[in-house]
């Protein structure tokens, strides 16, 4: 019995041991000189509710990757020379726990150059505190979360997508000056209750009820996140007679919502939903030009023709993306953009950068701020790491598919129009 | 000696030096943290599920009332980490209070009730109409309190605890009396042994040390939202850790998760872009090949597990 | 807004039968949790999406093929697993450990295959306009997959109660024990439940892209909660009581979005507890409480 006990202890420290062995990596060459690779560390969901925001970003940075490797490596400033980039990511699943580990794993056993975490608030969230305890500064593409962002922290720049709480100033700008102007006064907010949709609604209402406001709340509810049937609260919003519409939601939302728009006796005045602008194709895909003809929503480089003084343009992109992964199941959108940003933000690090130091890396990712001008438009980043430069204008689709700019009035390149009632 | 301190010092102590002396040489800490968590959390679903025979399926349900717990106390009371850490244990005691009822039910009914309730629980913190008090969707930032030396320190002693209370489980008369009752209710009853009070000293406890796992965590991890307190797979894995190493053993589920945690991350480390098949072929493959667990493989031989 | 919820719940709580009917057959049958029936689920509705788009078949038309192609996966992967299962010592629990396996497998084999952006099949394919019924208008696909829903509890129906393997599927749906002990095959009677099982879970797949708007490779897990608190709520273990369970559920739902939509995924939860707290086998159910 003895013996059987100690060998059951022993057989399971064995295993431990030899798990142990095989998770950590060779050990790290010696310090030299000019490594012989930069290593960058991220994160994607393969599977699970975030992999449909969380491959496309995957995708383009790997595609930014090879092709900075096809022309010898990254210029890095550093050591004066082109240097190969090797990504290290791994599948966290959707699930925080394990991206935390994983993302510990990239710091502490890849012992990688640069930190990229998971797209999507959820998955952003456990890598913000382990970089900063770690001192490794984060390069945080797409996790929006007011949260993340703090004076004290210095290891986090959100780097292509605009902070939630400030993402929709030209949505309320729009509604209380050209939309009220069209009589487009009472207005209905249906919002998914999570971190992204909520924190935006919670801003556009603080912003129509400011004194002086011509526009009036009529209708203002969340609704739970897998919220995949609108057809009972489409009628309830119609029953408060509202002029416009504001659906904010994730992907499968808005679809869910704009289909079942179609199948409704009820037509409102106008629409705005976020996503049509955001993942053009999907919502294309799914919904349909017809279901899509007047609807408003965010315009995204996708939207329109910025020239970019660095990187590819939003056609260059989307070809190469479609060559290198089309017909995969991943579509081309806003997140594949976003991804492309993220690399050319770390080729631009590592061109300015002084050292690898996360400091060094740090202030050379700040010193972009304002300068960087890629095809999502000019990087700019607030003091505590928040994305500021980006536009989000309102933009609709035309009867033929096409979303033409109607607000603010320097890029606009249409009129809005209402639906008749 | 008695039998329960016995298997403590041989087992117990020895895990908990291991994790204690492992940060030493390995760096990945939060790894060897989620081990731990798994460990505590795997011995708590063995106090209810081992020695009652209720497999609750909303085991996360807990976890993540400890967490909350937790972020409560820190965020509203202003409440020292180790203080916070009793609450959050506390909240997880009165989850289980409240879910009491549930034990009337059997089987599959017990665990997809208990898969319900721990939804709801997530549900209700989530809801924006609670943001005022929980943060709703909006997530938790503990940065005030955030210390991982600190909080590793204090999940080995809540691990220490939990392989001691198994251990007095396994041997002390309490933990008879409810092994007898899983496995003969109405004999028991008989013989004189209050069920339904045992169940629901078992069935607290577990809650409990799921409360102070989830404590520890939230504090460990320290920005979180609450689909992370309230994963369902942190459920799932620490069901599938204690079936496969052995349930009402103390060494099955350190096995379980030693091998299966480990396996896990050594496929999520070295194939990612396979993770989840393989981690879910390897599940379908031990439920076939080895439905009894790891400890089968060895009482089968007539040795016994502690 | 009262009348419409109530009738909006009627008709789309149909296709959430439609959704449990599977899964509580074959916990009826062989008393194990399929907790890959969401995913299967996704499955059918994939393939729905690419006989649409590769083979333009209308998914009214595809889904016979599917139902058939399901049903004869169903038999082999019954033979491969279940006996097994069934030999262990807690084969209830360990069930649910088994087919958490077979989800993640079926899960991460698709995103590999689909990928992971969201699609659909275009809404015109079922027509695109309401119904109107009694003055209230519906949607066109939920009266549809309603009638689909209906046809299929009443197929099993028949097949319950009027075929003879029906009645020897019902015989093991009472007693495991009595039915092997008096003769009857149970494992071959288990298995054509168990692909029926899978054909109806490919049924209600057809009809997803239009019921929730979109599909992933990850929308298995949700489908999953639903289909439980369908199933709870209507009787565990009695396939008929399914339709029970998929009214009160859809009614339930859209009450909620109606008068408390932010809460609205709270109420499946909390029915699902009720009724297990007060009746604990279910609205229709026998006593089955152990304890």
């Amino acid at each position: 019995m003895n013996q059987g006990r100690r060998r059951g202890f022993l057989n399971a420290l064995l295993m431990l041991l030899i798990t142990l062995a095989i998770a950590s990596p060779i050990a790290a060459g010696a310090e030299g000189a000019a490594p012989a690779e930069i290593k960058i560390g991220h994160l994607h969901a393969a599977s699970g509710p975030y992999a449909s925001i969380s491959m496309p970003v995957y995708d383009t940075l790997k595609l930014w990757v090879d092709q900075q490797n096809a022309a010898g490596g990254a210029f890095v400033k550093a050591f004066n020379k082109k240097i190969p980039l090797k990504l290290i990511s791994y599948d966290d699943q959707s699930n925080p726990g394990t991206a935390a580990i994983l993302i510990n794993q990239l710091i502490t056993q890849d012992k990688v150059d640069l930190l990229v975490c998971d797209s999507g608030s959820v998955l952003t969230a456990v890598a913000v505190p382990i970089a900063r305890e770690h001192k490794m500064f984060l390069f945080d593409p797409t996790g929006t979360g007011a949260a993340f962002f703090s004076k004290d922290n210095p290891y986090i720049a959100l780097l292509a997508d605009p902070v939630s709480t400030v993402w929709p100033r030209y949505l309320w700008e729009f509604l209380k000056s050209d939309a009220a102007a069209l009589g487009l006064k009472r207005v209905a907010i249906l919002y998914a209750t999570n971190d992204f949709t909520g924190t935006q609604a919670s801003a556009i209402r603080a912003a129509l009820k400011e004194a002086g406001s011509p526009s009036e709340i009529v209708f203002d509810q969340g609704v739970p996140t897998s919220t995949s049937n609108y057809s009972v609260l489409i009628d309830n919003i119609a029953a408060t007679n509202p002029d416009i519409v504001l659906e904010l939601g994730y992907v499968g939302n808005d679809i869910a919502f704009l289909r079942n728009l179609q199948d409704q006796d009820h037509k409102f005045k106008a629409v705005f939903t976020l996503y049509p602008g955001i993942e053009t194709n999907v919502l294309m895909k799914n919904v349909g030009a017809q279901g899509l003809a007047g609807v408003f929503t965010y315009v995204t480089a996708l939207g329109l023709t910025l020239k970019p003084e660095i990187g590819m343009t939003v056609e260059e992109l989307r070809a190469a993306f479609e060559k290198a992964y089309g017909g995969g199941g991943v579509e081309f959108g806003w997140n594949a953009i976003a991804g492309h940003v993220t690399g050319l933000v770390i080729g631009e690090t590592l061109a300015h950068a002084d050292s690898l130091s996360q400091a060094d890396l740090r202030q050379a990712v700040f010193g972009l701020s304002g300068k960087l001008k890629t095809l999502v438009g000019t990087f700019e980043l607030r003091e505590d790491g928040a994305q500021i430069g980006e536009l989000t204008p309102i933009g609709q689709f035309g009867p033929d598919g096409k979303l033409a700019v109607v607000y603010p009035h320097e890029f606009a390149t249409a009129k809005p129009k209402i639906n008749a009632p | 000696m008695p039998r329960a301190a016995r298997d403590f010092l041989r087992v117990g102590v020895p895990v908990v030096l291991l994790f204690a002396l492992l940060p030493l040489f390995y760096q990945n800490e939060l790894l060897l943290f989620n081990f731990v968590l798994f460990l505590i959390l795997t011995q708590g679903l063995n106090a209810v599920y081992g020695f009652t025979g209720y497999l609750p399926f909303g085991y996360v349900g807990f976890f993540g009332a400890g967490a909350y717990g937790f972020a409560l106390a820190v965020m509203h009371l202003a409440a020292p980490p180790l203080l916070a850490l009793l609450l959050a244990g506390l909240a997880g005691v009165v989850l289980g209070l409240i879910l009491t009822p549930l034990l009337r039910l059997s089987g599959a009914y017990f665990a997809i009730a208990n898969l319900a309730a721990a939804q709801m629980v997530y549900q209700i913190i989530a809801n924006p109409a609670l943001a005022d008090i929980t943060k709703g969707p909006y997530g938790v930032s503990l940065a005030s309190v955030f210390a991982p030396r600190a909080s590793y320190a204090v999940a080995l002693v809540i691990l220490a605890f939990v392989l001691g209370l198994v251990a007095w489980l396994r041997h002390g008369r309490f933990g008879l009396a409810l092994q007898a009752m899983r496995d003969d209710p109405v004999s028991a009853a008989m013989a004189g042994i209050p069920v339904l009070r045992g169940r629901v000293v078992a069935w607290l406890l577990s809650a409990l040390i799921a409360g102070l796992a989830g404590g520890v965590f939230a504090w460990h991890i320290s920005v979180f939202y609450p689909e992370t307190a309230f994963d369902i797979s942190i459920s799932i894995f620490a069901i599938v850790f204690t079936l496969f190493g052995g349930a009402a053993t103390l060494t099955g589920p350190i096995a379980g998760v030693l091998v299966l945690y480990g396996l896990y991350n050594v496929i999520g480390i070295s194939v990612p872009q396979y993770f989840q098949l393989i981690y879910g072929a390897l599940i379908v493959g031990l439920v076939l090949f080895l439905p009894r667990g790891f400890a089968s493989l060895l009482s089968r031989r007539g040795i016994d597990v502690p | 807004m009262l009348l419409h919820a109530l009738l909006g719940g009627v008709v789309f709580g149909c296709y959430f039968t439609l959704i449990g009917l599977g899964l509580n057959l074959v916990f009826g049958v062989m008393r194990i949790v399929n907790l890959a029936h969401g995913d299967v689920l996704m499955l059918g509705s994939f393939a729905a999406y690419f006989l649409f788009h590769l083979a333009a078949l209308s998914p009214l038309s595809a889904a016979p093929l599917i139902v058939i192609g399901f049903f004869l996966l169903g038999l082999p992967f019954y033979y491969l697993v279940v006996p097994r299962l069934a030999a262990s010592r807690d084969a209830e629990m360990l069930s649910f450990i088994l087919f958490f396996g077979v989800q993640q497998i079926i899960e991460a084999l698709a995103a590999i295959a689909f990928g992971s952006s969201e699609r659909s099949i275009p809404a015109r394919v079922l027509g695109i306009g309401a119904v109107h019924l009694w003055g209230q208008s519906l949607p066109r696909a939920w009266v549809i997959s309603a009638l689909v829903a209906l046809a299929a509890v009443l197929a099993l129906y028949l097949y319950l109660y009027h075929t003879r393997l029906g009645l020897l599927t019902r015989a093991v749906m009472a007693s495991r024990e009595e039915a092997r002990a008096s003769g009857i095959d149970i494992h071959r009677v288990s298995a054509i439940a168990f692909g029926i099982g899978l054909a109806l879970a490919g049924l209600a797949g057809v009809f997803a892209p239009f019921m929730l708007g979109s599909i992933t490779p990850a929308m298995g897990s949700t489908i999953n909660l639903a289909a439980f608190a369908v199933i709870v709520v209507g009787t565990l273990g009695n396939p008929l009581g399914t339709v029970l369970g998929g009214l009160v559920y859809g009614v339930g739902l859209l009450m909620m979005q109606t008068y408390l939509s932010a809460w609205a995924d709270l109420l499946p939860n909390l029915l699902l507890i009720l009724v297990l707290l007060v009746r604990p086998s279910g609205l229709l159910g026998r006593r089955v409480r152990l304890a």
